[in-house]
């Protein structure tokens, strides 16, 4: 098992995972040509890091913008740590969205709300005007 | 293309307040390139970070659905591998609106299909369409027995305005299908 560190491209977010720190980090754009093809090893990687016996993540959430199929990918993520969450696990999710942003915005709201055992926390970035 | 046909295409497209329009095959490399181009045009265009982020993410959706629909227009001549998209995108400013067409050559089948989806989400407040969105997220990607891909549902949410649609026909199975999205500055 290794950590993740993919940097940012014009289309795909900055995946950190760092299982020393049990820390996720999403962040920049997301519309990849392939969503599953980007998304699924990072599932892979965090199964593994649960098998292995771990039971502590911390995922912070900062996407500028990301289209409808990253939206499936991101609501499968936050199924698979509900899944997790059920089983005992301790997971802090944490959304940045844009204040102006009311579709994210109410997206975050709504995955959330539909979470049975994972807290959300969705989170404001204020922006000057 | 004779030089009068070729000054008439930029004269029509230099007529209405242009921001930005693509024509041709589309693939996500094109999508890619036109739409940080589409970005940086669109900061000279609006000072509103909401603007620019709705009109963007209704064109990255419309171009997404060409290049998965869009196949079955026109072909390039002496084509081996697959099939290609052909298709049309235009961006341009309306008053205190930013609107965003496209087109694409699709069966007079799925033109069908597309109608009933536009029309299904016209007929929806936001409060709806922010459910549907919702209940579409787990559903398989093609669901699309009735209702709308969640691009489109997108698009609908994103869009200030009901999207509009037309088709022109051009030969017995196939039509040329348009559809128009808006984004008010202030929304």
């Amino acid at each position: 098992m290794t950590d993740i560190h993919h940097p940012a491209t014009s289309r795909t977010p900055a995946v950190t995972l760092n299982k020393e720190t049990a820390h996720l980090l999403i962040e920049g754009e997301s519309y990849p040509e392939d969503v599953t093809g980007f998304y699924a090893p990072i599932f892979q990687s965090l199964e593994a890091f649960f098998s292995a016996g771990n039971q502590r993540m911390n995922i912070d959430i900062k996407l500028i913008y990301f289209n409808s199929s990253s939206a499936r990918a991101l609501t499968e993520l936050l199924d698979i740590m509900d899944s997790h969450a059920a089983k005992g696990a301790s997971i802090t999710i944490r959304w940045f969205c844009d204040h102006d942003d009311d579709v994210t915005r109410e997206f975050a709201e709504d995955v959330a709300m539909e979470m049975e055992n994972l807290t959300i926390a969705v989170i404001d970035l204020n922006h000057d005007g | 293309m004779e030089f009068d046909r070729f000054h008439q295409f930029g004269t029509l497209l230099l007529h209405d307040a242009f921001v930005l329009s693509y024509s041709g095959y589309v693939t996500e490399d094109i999508l890619e390139a036109v739409g940080s181009t589409l970005r940086a045009r669109l900061a000279d265009h609006t000072a509103s970070p909401r603007q620019i982020r709705n009109v963007f993410s209704i064109f990255v959706e419309l171009m997404q659905n060409v290049i998965r629909y869009g196949t079955e227009g026109p072909q390039p001549p002496g084509l081996l591998g697959n099939r290609e998209s052909f298709g049309l995108v235009m961006v341009c400013q309306n008053g205190t609106c930013m609107d965003i067409l496209s087109g694409n050559y699709i069966s007079k089948k799925s033109a069908g299909k597309m109608r009933r989806r536009v029309e299904f989400l016209n007929d929806k407040t936001p409060a709806e369409l922010r459910k549907i969105y919702q209940s579409r997220l787990r559903q398989p990607p093609e669901f699309d027995s009735k209702g709308a891909s969640i691009g489109l549902i997108e698009i609908a949410r994103r869009s200030s305005m009901p999207l509009q649609y037309e088709t022109r026909d051009v030969d017995e199975g196939l039509c040329f299908f348009m559809v128009k999205a808006s984004v008010e500055r202030s929304s």
